[in-house]
């Protein structure tokens, strides 16, 4: 029973990311929009079980914050507002095959080059492990938050502002695109 | 510990997965979702990054990139809603105005 705990405990990573995957897949297969956000609801859920499990916890709170709190909340009402449509989906999937079956060569293809070593080469070199030795000087594991701020505050203030400025643009923009024209 | 090899794999499959519903699916909340994916594997990129690394820059843009995913989102959404007023639709085929 310990041994399997642990060995989940190791993988924690890969099977909250199988799980995102899962969620991914069910978001663009599912005919009806509500459970396409659902789908998405759990991707993104996962993807931040996927943050705090590379020790990233300050952003896999602020992930749970951001998304299942204000975006798919945001993508829920747009559901609601617009899904009423008489015209239905006539078919879920667009389908163009000879451009399809190209992009997906060309995807495969960039697959193997880039996991080639990982996929056949038994003489590849040591995996690339994470390395918390690097890591150590920060805290990561104990400060996330403080180490995250002095990146975001010292290091990268003008992109940081830069965020703010889009912010306000794409507040306004948002408030001028959905009002109704009765000025 | 985490293999960098197995959070890139899975990066770039949710990444693919995203792709993949922008060109398949006609709704076009659908494809706003499918954009918000694709910003989460970069997401996952980053962060995976900055621990091999030992540096906190990933860290910090993954945030400012989760800023700009909500501003998209908030302007795309704005935009569906924009044109259902107009349109009376969300399905990307419907929408042809500018098809000559």
């Amino acid at each position: 029973m310990e041994h399997l705990f642990e060995t989940i405990g190791r993988n924690m990573f890969a099977i909250f990311g199988v799980m995102a995957l899962c969620g991914a897949a069910f978001m663009i297969a599912s005919r009806s929009a509500v459970h396409s956000v659902l789908g998405f609801l759990f991707a993104m859920l996962c993807v931040a079980g996927c943050f705090l499990s590379m020790e990233a916890e300050f952003l896999g709170m602020a992930q749970i914050l951001v998304y299942a709190g204000g975006i798919v909340v945001l993508f829920l009402f747009v559901v609601m507002l617009v899904e009423m449509s008489k015209k239905k989906e006539k078919e879920v999937f667009q389908l163009q095959s000879r451009y399809a079956v190209a992009a997906v060569l060309i995807g495969a293809a960039a697959f193997v080059g880039v996991f080639r070593k990982v996929i056949f080469g038994a003489s590849s070199p040591e995996a690339l492990v994470l390395r918390p030795e690097l890591a150590q000087g920060l805290d990561v594991a104990h400060q996330n938050a403080q180490a995250v701020s002095r990146g975001l505050f010292a290091d990268y203030l003008l992109p940081f502002e830069i965020l703010s400025v889009i912010l306000l643009v794409a507040l306004v923009g948002a408030v001028v695109l959905a009002k109704t024209e009765r000025v | 510990m985490v293999n960098l090899n197995v959070v890139l794999l899975i990066s770039f499959l949710l990444f693919s997965i995203g792709i993949a519903g922008v060109l398949i699916r006609r709704n076009a909340l659908v494809i706003l979702m499918c954009v918000e994916l694709m910003l989460n594997a970069a997401n996952l990129n980053f962060i995976a990054f900055a621990r091999h690394s030992g540096s906190v820059s990933g860290q910090a843009f993954a945030l400012l990139v989760m800023g700009f995913a909500a501003a998209e989102v908030a302007v795309g959404l704005a935009l569906v809603v924009a044109l259902y007023r107009k349109r009376d639709t969300v399905q990307v085929d419907d929408i042809n105005l500018l098809k000559g």
